[in-house]
This record gives C-alpha cells, sequence and structure tokens, in this order.
C-alpha cells in the first residue's frame, strides 16, 4: 500500500513540480506574483478539451493548437496587464491585485461558456499495468515522463541558452540586465508565454486523466506556490525539488492519517517553512530592504 | 419591502468585515487574505457560545471576539515580521488550514454538513432578536458601534503610528516605534472585528458551514476594501455597499441566473485591474496599497 501511494505521490510530485516551475519562471524573474496562473491553467484545460474535440479525438493537432493559443494568452496578460503596471511602476501588491482580477475574469468567463460541471475529455476507465504489487495507468507514465522531460528541458534551456541566461540577469538585478542591453519588456513576453505553455503540460495531462472544470486552477496554483516555498525561492531547482518532496509527503500523509488531512497538513508545512526557512531548502537567505 | 431589508442587513454584515479589513490593508499596510477564516472562526464561536454555553447576546459576541482575537494573535505574532510576499502567503496558509479544518473536523463542527438551527440571540437574556426588523436594528447598531470605534482609533496616537508605519516603516523604526507590536496590535484588533460579522451572519441565518468562509471569500472581501477604497471609513462602507448592491442590480437587468453569479464575478475581476491600473486607491480611498 505505502509502495503503491508513494508511485502515486511520486507522479503527482512531478506534475507539481512542472507546474511550480512554470510559475517560479516567472515569479523568480519580475517577483510578480502570478495569480492569473491558475486562470492560464485553466485556459489550456479548456483549449485542449475544445481542439480535442474539434479534431476528433487526434491529440496531436489539438495539442500543437492549444500549445500556441495558451502561449499567445501568456503573452497578451503580459502586454496588456502586467508591462502596463510595470512600466508605471506599480508596487508588487498592486500587480498582485491585478492578477488576482484577471484570474477572476479568465476563470468565470470560461465558466460562462462552458458551463460550471465537470468536463470529460477521454471517457472509460484508463489502462494500467502492473509492476509487481503496484498498479501504473498509461496517464499517469504519460505525466511523469513528460513532465520530467519538460523539467529537464527547461533547465537546459535556462542554463545554456542566451534567453536562459538573460532571464536569470533579469532575476539578479533587473536595472543591471536594462543596462547591460537585455530588452526586459521583450524578454518578459517570451517568458510569461514559456511559462503558460509549462503551465499547459500538466493541465492537459491530468484534464485528459481525470477531467475539467472551471474551478481546476487554484489548487494547482497552490500547490506550485507550496512546491516553490519549500524547495527554495530565487533558484528554478528549487520548485522542482519542492514539488517531489510535496508530492511525497502527500502520499505519506495520506498512508498515516487520510486524505481529509492533506490540505491542512500541507499549508502546515507552508506555514512553518515561511516562518522558520523563508528561503526554503535550497534557496539562498536574503537580506532585504 | 423585506427584499430592501435583507439587503440592508447584509450590507451592515460586509461593512463590519471591510472596515476590520481596512485596518489591515489600508491603514498597516498588511494585505491579508485570512479575512474569511476569522469571520468563520468568529461565526462557530458564536454557535458555540449560543447553543452550548447558553448565553447570551453580549456574551456571545465577547466569546467570538475574544477567540478570534486569540488566534489572530498566535497567527499576527508568528508572521508580522515577514515581508510582502510571504506574509500574504501565510494568511493564504492559515486560511486554507481553517477551512480544512472546519470542513473536515466533522465531530466538533460538523463540517460539511453545517450547522443548523441556530437560536435567535437574547439580548440580556430576555429580549429574543430574530425577524428581519430585529436584525435590522441590531446590525444597525453594531455597525454604527463599530464606527464609532474605529473611528477612535484611527485618530488616535495609536492610528497615527500605524499611518506612519504605512506611508514610512522605517522612518517610523527609525525613531524608535516597536513597529512589530503595532502591526500585531492592528492586525488583531481588525480580524476580531470580523468576528462580530460572523456573530451576525451565524444569528441572522441561522445555518452556517464552512463554504461560507473560504478563500474566494477572503478574495471577496480584500475586493470589496479596494473597489471602495483603501485607508478611510467610507471607502470601506462604499465597497460594501457596491458588492451586496451589484449582484441585486444585475438580477433586475434580467441577466440569467445560471450566468449571474459568474458575471458578477467577472464584472469584480475587470473592475480590480482596471482599480489597479488607473486608481489603486479605490473609488473613495486615499491610500494606495504598497
Amino acid at each position: 500500500m505505502l509502495i503503491q501511494l508513494l508511485i502515486n505521490g511520486l507522479v503527482k510530485g512531478a506534475l507539481i513540480a512542472l507546474a511550480g516551475l512554470a510559475f517560479a519562471l516567472y515569479y523568480n524573474t519580475t517577483r510578480i506574483f502570478h495569480i492569473a496562473f491558475a486562470g492560464l491553467y485553466t485556459l489550456a484545460c479548456f483549449f485542449f478539451f475544445s481542439f480535442f474535440h474539434h479534431f476528433q479525438q487526434q491529440w496531436l493537432p489539438a495539442f500543437l493548437l492549444t500549445a500556441i493559443a495558451i502561449m499567445l494568452a501568456g503573452a497578451l496578460l503580459e502586454i496588456t496587464v502586467y508591462q502596463p503596471l510595470s512600466k508605471r511602476q506599480s508596487s508588487l501588491n498592486v500587480i498582485l491585485i491585478a492578477s488576482i482580477g484577471m484570474m477572476i475574469v479568465i476563470i468565470n468567463l470560461i465558466a460562462m461558456l462552458y458551463g460550471n460541471e465537470v468536463k470529460v475529455v477521454v471517457s472509460g476507465i484508463a489502462d494500467s499495468f502492473e509492476i509487481g504489487n503496484v498498479i501504473i495507468t498509461f496517464p499517469q507514465l504519460w505525466q511523469f515522463v513528460i513532465s520530467i522531460l519538460a523539467i529537464i528541458a527547461t533547465l537546459v534551456f535556462l542554463k545554456l541558452t542566451r534567453w536562459g541566461k538573460n532571464i536569470r540577469a533579469i532575476r539578479d538585478d533587473q536595472s543591471l540586465a536594462m543596462a547591460m542591453g537585455i530588452n526586459i519588456w521583450k524578454t518578459r513576453i517570451t517568458l510569461l508565454a514559456t511559462s503558460a505553455f509549462l503551465a499547459a503540460l500538466p493541465a492537459i495531462l491530468v484534464s485528459v486523466d481525470v477531467g475539467l472544470d472551471p474551478y481546476v486552477g487554484m489548487p494547482v496554483l497552490l500547490s506550485a506556490v507550496v512546491a516553490l516555498i519549500i524547495g527554495g525561492v530565487g533558484r528554478f531547482e528549487g520548485p522542482v525539488l519542492g514539488g517531489f518532496l510535496l508530492g511525497i509527503l502527500q502520499a505519506l500523509v495520506v498512508w498515516k492519517f487520510s486524505t481529509r488531512w492533506v490540505e491542512a497538513i500541507t499549508f502546515g508545512v507552508l506555514i512553518v517553512f515561511l516562518v522558520c526557512r523563508p528561503q526554503g531548502i535550497l534557496g539562498r537567505q536574503k537580506r532585504e530592504v | 419591502m423585506n427584499y430592501f431589508l435583507h439587503i440592508a442587513v447584509m450590507i451592515n454584515i460586509y461593512i463590519i468585515l471591510t472596515l476590520g479589513l481596512n485596518l489591515l490593508v489600508g491603514y498597516s499596510n498588511l494585505l491579508s487574505i485570512s479575512h474569511a477564516a476569522f469571520y468563520g472562526i468568529g461565526a462557530y464561536l458564536s454557535v458555540l457560545a449560543l447553543v452550548v454555553l447558553k448565553l447570551p447576546l453580549t456574551l456571545a459576541i465577547a466569546i467570538a471576539v475574544i477567540g478570534t482575537a486569540i488566534l489572530a494573535y498566535v497567527i499576527g505574532k508568528v508572521s508580522i515580521r515577514l515581508k510582502g510576499d510571504y506574509f500574504v502567503l501565510v494568511t493564504l496558509g492559515f486560511q486554507m488550514i481553517v477551512f480544512a479544518i472546519l470542513y473536515n473536523w466533522v465531530s466538533v463542527t460538523r463540517g460539511p454538513y453545517g450547522i443548523p438551527g441556530i437560536p435567535a440571540p437574547k439580548l440580556l437574556g430576555l429580549f429574543e432578536i430574530s425577524g428581519i426588523n430585529g436584525f435590522l436594528i441590531l446590525s444597525s447598531i453594531l455597525v454604527t458601534m463599530i464606527i464609532i470605534i474605529y473611528y477612535r482609533i484611527i485618530h488616535s496616537p495609536f492610528g497615527r503610528i500605524l499611518k506612519g508605519i504605512r506611508d514610512d516603516e522605517i522612518g517610523v523604526l527609525a525613531l524608535g516605534r516597536d513597529v512589530a507590536t503595532f502591526k500585531t496590535h492592528a492586525f488583531v484588533i481588525g480580524s476580531a472585528i470580523a468576528a462580530v460579522s460572523g456573530f451576525l451572519f451565524a444569528t441572522y441565518v441561522r445555518y452556517i458551514d464552512p463554504t461560507s468562509f473560504t478563500l474566494d471569500e477572503s478574495i471577496f472581501i480584500v475586493s470589496a476594501v479596494l473597489i471602495g477604497g483603501s485607508g478611510t471609513i467610507k471607502g470601506s462602507v462604499a465597497g460594501a455597499v457596491f458588492v451586496v448592491v451589484l449582484p441585486e442590480a444585475l438580477r433586475f437587468l434580467g441577466m440569467p441566473d445560471s450566468i449571474a453569479a459568474n458575471m458578477r464575478q467577472v464584472i469584480y475581476g475587470l473592475l480590480l485591474v482596471i482599480l489597479m491600473m488607473f486608481r489603486p486607491k479605490g473609488i473613495w480611498g486615499d491610500y494606495e496599497i504598497q
């Protein structure tokens, strides 16, 4: 039983790690608490749902169109909301509130268009295979593999490409990056688009598995944030570590107590970290003025 | 006629909520998304006082407020020194934990089944307050009392220091004031005020369940404060009136019920974005959140 729960926890952990990385990509760099992430996640689920049905259950065109659509949505959000606010030097809390506003708008527009009930992409019980006593479904396998690949690809991109270097420069010192000639506004657009794309991956993988409704975004955002804080703010590997730890922690809570206390304990751990070690496991302690 | 009286009672309940949160957001620069948690704790404690302890009205309110204040003190003490985002995250964590406990500790709170049949509170143990007129009077009296207390607080030396902290925390620190303690006190007072709303809500609706006290509700109260205007009493009143009246107004515009709730949210969301872009102070506010 424990092994099964841990395997489930690892798969969930991979998804949370990817979502956390997607969130951290934007948050670490711009310090903007991008709550509209929940909205983009939900948008990705519904884009895929629509395209999948439009293309008669072929996943490849549905996926490609969803990817393009969500990246455009991310870019649009950056251009219409975050950049104007940043350019007029609004405080971070003001941008946070605007982000909450956008999340509310996106989620409720989706609910108005599609209805509030749960939708199904693929019906029926998923195929699975067994290793010893442990059952692994194929959706789980896809979720794990694709998440790991996406995480590795993103981390490699951040380390090795010029774009990644620009991101890290902006993260470290925005004004200096600007002075060095990096166009932070253009970079931020591609950044949010990439973050949206990375968020779309777990969105699609999970909605194909368990269905979707307009309110799936918030829990994912919350998990991503907890993963970010536990793993470490400021370093992109942080949320990845945090995500896996969180997945395993949640599996252990289910094993020891029951599913009803998973959320309470998750946020309890969050508060403990915030109070005792706000920089997370991998973060560097910073002196803030 | 009863319809308008009902709206008046709800407005009163929300005015108390927005006033409490405004003390945090508008006067102390503490963006808290846990206000609904304190609202809920106040409601559940009121039920405890009325049903289990069978206390009269004033004592029940006192229990609710003091219990909530103690909890707020614990949370505040621990988190007030955290900067910006981290403080918001602690309040977020607290909100989620409170909801999880209210929802899952079924043996104590009856979880999702909620608590029905909350008795009408008895003033001085004799007069029962029930019915729409009774509650209109009770809620209006409570609102007036709270506004008066609020006014005295913000125009006192304590209030001035809070405003100083909000405008220039380091300056106030440099003057030798214990900023953390002031903020903690503000956090406790603001959150305890929410407990009064919890009491009113529980005794007016006479049924409570955890779904009234979710993160969404916290965000809703924050929206009310920001739309109306942070940093002023009339801003809080305006915000409360706005968020209570808007859905009713939409109903009269003939919006079908199926999308009314979502449409209302879209309007709030858009308003928040537009306000943050062009008037972060809110309609009648005098403080732009930092």
